[in-house]
């Protein structure tokens, strides 16, 4: 049962992240909010969560930079991390850092498809798995 | 220790004719604002700015601040030739900053803008969406201490700044403006149908700019800009007497050039006045053709028929070689669609033609192109004048038409105001009613410090090319297409 599972999402841009975080709330998952990479690995210390969604270009810490820290964290290596990105072609999966790529704008039905995708079977290249 | 402050080394924008407004660009280290209303081209140009910095090895980032979205903005930009999509975010790198200053105010954004321009090595940053953080500060003189923490950070990394705002404000105040460099003002209005965008250096320091409003317009090359045409030409007083005295430009049809004594003199304007169909444009094209003939470099620049269109017409009228002179690179065929276009751009087409190919004869087939291309008609007297002024300079002598509104009329009127002081000959083509017939006349009616044959000549338009006829010999007033014979003999029918 998805609905008590714990979103992080990682978005500079003002509105999207409010706009996602109402979505998601809606659908009975608890949502937590970050303006970047620095502020989310914060918040993932202080607390449990089951995926991750963050944008790529962001200040302080983007979320190339935020993906491979909470990869080399073995707290957090097998955390889902679904990176949202405005570019269409771009590859924003530098050594299988992030488990899916969403490309904006993207359907509410897309973005749940592929975070319950990402749930279901968690991080593909972690070498420790959370514990269910 | 030296003060700090912008130095004179430029950082170009790409956009050619922007550039050279603003004499190169905009300088290292200087912060500039760009303002006008959504819709006038402002995240163009920044964006189109940052890929040509980054094209050539710079690092640019760009803030928004309650701007479009950055993926809706990635989708307008993505028809642009400018966009490449490649140089992000190794090269271009695009931040939001409403949310940090929302959560902690103008301090925060510095905070934000800072860290950017340290962690990507920016030497470009463009802040989209200024109001924001001016509605966000409590007063005037906050929002200056956040202006004077922008310029010192770009003094400190030699970073240029861009500042993206909406011009329209209540107060009619604009405290910014004494703090940057440079501000920009771009337009986007209608007249009668038409858009009309320019753009205008309100202030720039460190450089002597072209003044006053300069067209702009947005394609899928991104933001173009023509400074205006007037602009293009250095001062230079015609003189009469420097229009050249070499041998004379014959038109290739002997009565004619009979008339005008041998030809136009070279470096002369002459002006084709006539109704429509009255036979400039054949006439004009035989001027070139004789041209070509000769071995001279020609140019035909019009608005109304095609490059192909027109050599088919003068193939079928007799009026030959142009083809071949096409093909032997003697001969251009310049074409430009007068609809929505900008005459500055029309200009600059021309003037770097000319430039380039210093053709000996030129044929600018219907000036109307250039009224309707013209934002404001009072500049058209400008604009002829300062393309007569480059014509003579270049040495090139210059045939153009122009149409005079009326079929019949007893009066004849120049319809483009300035034209014909910038002219040194006219010759006159119309339409009349003979004995029960149309026919085609010509006349010469100036030719300026010169004798000429002032006579009226019926110009029919063969299979063989175009010849003067003597049919109004002892007649008056033809010209008002009020012919009336003075003899009852017939008329002499050929020259």
């Amino acid at each position: 049962m998805q609905s008590k599972q714990s979103i992080l999402i990682v978005d500079d841009e003002f509105g999207l992240a409010e706009m996602l975080r109402e979505m998601l709330r809606d659908l009975g998952f608890e949502v937590t909010l970050a303006i970047n990479g620095r502020l989310a690995l914060e918040i993932l210390e202080e607390g449990t969560v089951d995926l991750v969604l963050t944008d790529m270009m962001m200040p302080v810490m983007d979320g190339a930079e935020l993906a491979a820290a909470m990869r080399s964290d073995r707290k957090h290596r097998g955390t889902p991390i679904i990176m949202m990105t405005s570019l269409p072609t771009a590859n924003p999966q530098p050594d299988g850092l992030f488990d899916a790529v969403l490309r904006k704008p993207f359907t509410p039905d897309l973005l749940l498809k592929t975070m319950l995708g990402c749930l279901a079977s968690g991080h593909a290249g972690a070498t420790e798995r959370r514990p269910n | 220790m030296s003060e700090l402050g912008p130095s004179s080394e430029r950082r170009p924008t790409g956009i050619t004719g922007l550039d050279r407004i603003l004499e190169g660009g905009f300088l290292v280290s200087g912060v500039y604002i760009v303002q006008g209303p959504p819709g006038a081209g402002k995240t163009i140009l920044a964006n189109q700015t940052c890929f040509y910095h980054a094209a050539g090895g710079g690092h640019a980032v760009y803030v928004t601040l309650l701007a479009e979205s950055h993926s809706r903005m990635f989708a307008h930009l993505r028809r642009m030739a400018f966009f490449d999509e490649s140089a992000i975010p190794d090269h271009v790198y695009y931040l939001g900053g409403y949310s940090a200053l929302e959560a902690g105010g103008l301090e925060a954004l510095v905070t934000l803008i800072r860290g950017a321009i340290q962690k990507h090595r920016a030497t470009l940053l463009v802040v989209d969406g200024l109001i924001s953080a001016q509605e966000s500060s409590p007063s005037d003189r906050e929002f200056k201490k956040f202006l004077h923490e922008i310029q010192t950070v770009a003094e400190l990394t030699g970073c240029t700044v861009l500042l993206l705002t909406n011009a329209e404000r209540a107060s009619g105040f604009f405290p910014e403006h004494t703090m940057v460099d440079g501000v920009l003002h771009l337009t986007d209005e209608v007249s009668e149908l038409r858009p009309l965008r320019h753009i205008r250096v309100l202030k720039l320091r460190g450089s002597a700019p072209i003044r006053g409003l300069h067209s702009l317009r947005i394609t899928d090359q991104g933001l173009e800009v023509w400074p205006r045409l007037e602009t293009r030409v250095s001062p230079h007083v015609v003189d009469e007497e420097t229009v050249g005295s070499g041998p004379k430009l014959p038109f290739g049809v002997s009565e004619l050039d009979e008339m005008l004594r041998g030809g136009v003199r070279p470096a002369s304007v002459t002006m084709l006045l006539g109704s429509s169909g009255s036979g400039k444009t054949l006439l004009g094209m035989q001027f070139l053709s004789e041209g070509v003939r000769r071995g001279e470099r020609v140019v035909y620049f019009g608005f109304y028929e095609r490059p192909d269109a027109i050599i088919a017409k003068c193939q079928r009228v007799g009026i030959g070689g142009l083809k071949e002179g096409v093909e032997r690179g003697l001969a251009q065929i310049i074409w430009h669609r007068p609809v929505e276009g900008v005459i500055d751009e029309l200009g600059e087409s021309l003037i770097v033609t000319l430039r380039r190919d210093r053709p000996q004869r030129l044929f600018l087939d219907g000036m109307e192109g250039f009224e309707r291309a013209a934002d404001f008609p009072e500049r058209l007297s400008h604009v002829y004048g300062a393309l007569a002024q480059e014509i003579e300079q270049l040495g090139i002598t210059a045939i153009y038409s122009t149409e005079t509104r009326e079929l019949f009329a007893q009066t004849i009127e120049v319809p483009i105001h300035g034209l014909s002081a910038a002219t040194q000959n006219i010759i006159l083509l119309r339409h009349v009613e003979h004995r029960a017939a149309m026919l085609r006349v010509l006349a010469i009616l100036k030719v300026r410090d010169e004798d000429y044959d002032a006579g009226m000549r019926e110009i029919r338009i063969t299979d063989s090319g175009i010849r003067l006829l003597h049919t109004f010999a002892g007649e008056s007033g033809v010209a008002s297409g009020g012919g009336i014979s003075s003899a009852a003999r017939p008329p002499q029918r050929e020259a």
